[in-house]
């Protein structure tokens, strides 16, 4: 028999692929995450708009009030539309580096314990419960007073922290895919543990990675912004969501859009990613999650 | 049994190891206190003599076996601010905290279980939808907005409720709705998931063909299979909760230990963070120790890996 190369069956199962068909909550969502996209595309494109300049004898000026400002201005006069703008651009970056950083290490971690096995799988479970029994925030909080806050310093704390989730569901497939005889047979020709990782395991265990990402968008804008909230995030004057709603907490009583303005961008953009995620999630699951039905 | 908790044992020993010297590497780097904490005017001798007496001058691995024989000790170090041991001060901020933490949790896994059993028994399809969407969207937005919004409503247009502090049992319940409501489409997943699996098993079969009633059976059958899962969830998710609180405690000026901790960033001092961190991680390992061996004497099949 000559050496044949043997790669992974696309569809374990063999079935006919079902057709993708398009779900409505993922149609409101793709809508309300472009709604975010825009909003944070095209107000830097537009002369005169500036996140940062302040106007003290405009300031707190109602949305809709004034044509120069259309949704209103901040305590310091400042464009509320451009700093919601900005604080858009600003948390959506971070978030984007923040899930590839967790993807990467999460889904590397969880490969390596789940095709090994043994004392790497004894040395991943050490790791992941140290992470897990570090709340993010108090670790973040603890780091902090050591290294000033930054947006550089959350995403890598973000990042280092956050992947234990991948690593669970990869691990779980890759020691499943460990004895499958098209993983096997490469081994009993030859084959080393990089040549059946990079083209075996990997290509089954990408998808899973990618469909965690989809949901966990949401988690790290939320934990992102709650950390914003408590000054540890990016600093002033740059915007964040966070920080915008923390900002306008002091005027809640007398101009509360300040604080509801960046909460319901921040929602769009949660909201969004997650019915666009029940359409990843259900195509993977099929069956088991229309039973559930949410 | 005596493997198991071993094995268990040797694990969270691993975990601890890990966080002590984590906290303790952040301590070190934070560097030497005493040009902090001594007023402008003092000598470097001062300064030097100071630190000195906090330990700072001796080699590395010497400060780190001593931090850990304090530990053992029950010594987490003392605060810089306030010459107190930090572990004292930890303590005497816990209550608050799980004040509001416990009565989240077990008003969020309330509604979430009423909600899992109205399903189940009313085989209702609209009430899990609702209840799913109404959660989903619940959690599009971060607890500390959703208390926010609370404050707005509750506080500034209604004036009912109380926003800020810790004066009257209505100061609980804006911070317990905001969490409770956070957790609670979790643990309705969880239950719904977990109950749904127990509907097909054979013993349910077998419970109805003896004409036992759907009640009864889910009650006293299904329930403490489904809550198997939950208890896990919420073990593992302890460190999550916590974090949440804390957040949550800021919002409302909840005087417990996420306000201790935030205060003590913004005074550098150093020793009540390290010792809050190391703390909050100790109650995770052990919390999810109980846990380990609670579902493992519940549930002879666990796996026990």
């Amino acid at each position: 028999m000559t050496a044949q190369p043997l790669t992974a069956p696309a569809l374990a199962d063999g079935a006919a692929r079902p057709r993708f068909e398009l779900r409505a909550s993922a149609v409101v969502g793709i809508s309300m995450i472009c709604a975010v996209l825009l909003l944070a595309a095209i107000p830097p494109l537009i002369p005169g708009f500036d996140a940062m300049a302040q106007d003290l004898r405009s300031a707190r000026i109602a949305p809709f009030a004034d044509a120069a400002h259309p949704l209103g201005t901040d305590a310091l006069g400042r464009d509320l539309l451009s700093r919601v703008s900005l604080a858009s651009s600003v948390t959506l970056g971070i978030t984007l580096a923040v899930v590839c950083m967790n993807a990467l290490i999460g889904s590397t971690a969880g490969i390596v314990a789940g095709y090994f096995g043994g004392r790497t799988e004894a040395l991943f479970s050490v790791v992941s419960n140290t992470t897990l029994a570090m709340p993010v925030v108090l670790l973040l909080i603890a780091i902090s007073a050591v290294v000033p806050p930054s947006a550089g310093l959350t995403i890598v704390v973000l990042g280092c922290t956050w992947w234990v989730g991948y690593a669970r569901v990869t691990r779980n497939v890759a020691s499943s895919l460990r004895r499958q005889d098209f993983v096997v047979a490469p081994l009993t020709q030859g084959a080393d543990a990089i040549w059946v990782l990079t083209r075996h395991i990997v290509p089954n265990v990408w998808p899973h990675t990618l469909i965690i990402a989809a949901t966990d968008i949401a988690t790290i804008v939320l934990i992102e912004s709650s950390l914003e909230y408590l000054g540890l995030g990016v600093q002033p004057p740059v915007p964040s969501w966070g920080s915008m709603i923390f900002e306008g907490q002091q005027y809640l009583g007398s101009d509360p859009w300040l604080a509801i303005l960046p909460g319901l961008v921040m929602f769009l953009a949660v909201a969004g990613t997650q019915f666009l995620s029940q359409q990843f999630t259900a195509e993977s699951r099929g069956s088991l999650l229309r039973k559930g039905g949410m | 049994m005596i493997g198991f908790l071993l094995r268990r044992l040797g694990l969270a020993a691993a975990t601890l190891f890990a966080v002590v010297t984590i906290a303790f590497l952040l301590g070190r780097a934070t560097g030497a206190p005493g040009a902090l904490l001594l007023p402008d005017n003092a000598t470097t001798e001062d300064i030097a003599a100071l630190n000195a007496s906090l330990g700072f001058d001796l080699p590395l691995i010497v400060q780190y076996f001593s931090y850990v024989a304090g530990l053992f000790a029950g010594d987490f170090g003392d605060s810089y601010r306030l010459r107190e041991p930090a572990l004292g001060l930890i303590l005497a901020r816990l209550p608050a905290t799980f004040e509001l933490a416990l009565s989240a949790f077990s008003v969020g896994l309330a509604l979430a279980l009423v909600v899992a059993l109205s399903i189940q028994l009313t085989g209702s399809r609209a009430l899990r939808a609702i209840a799913g969407w109404a959660g989903a969207l619940r959690q599009s937005v971060p607890d500390f907005f959703f208390g926010l919004l609370l404050v707005l409503v509750f506080s500034v247009t209604l004036s009912v409720l109380p926003s800020l502090g810790r004066t009257s049992p209505a100061s609980l319940v804006l911070p317990v709705i905001t969490l409770a409501t956070g957790q609670f489409v979790m643990y309705l997943r969880l239950l719904d998931a977990a109950l749904s699996e127990q509907a097909d098993q054979d013993y349910v079969r077998t419970a109805f063909a003896q004409g036992q009633t759907r009640s009864t059976i889910l009650v006293t059958q299904m329930l403490p299979n489904a809550l198997l899962p939950v208890l896990g969830m919420a073990g593992l998710n302890l460190g999550g909760l916590l974090g949440g609180t804390v957040v949550v405690e800021v919002v409302f000026a909840w005087p417990g230990l996420g306000q201790l901790l935030t205060n003590a960033v913004s005074q550098r001092d150093f020793p009540i963070v390290q010792a809050g961190l190391l703390f909050v991680a100790l109650m995770f390992v052990f919390v999810n120790i109980v846990v380990d061996i609670v579902v493992y004497r519940i549930d002879p099949r666990t796996s026990l890996a």
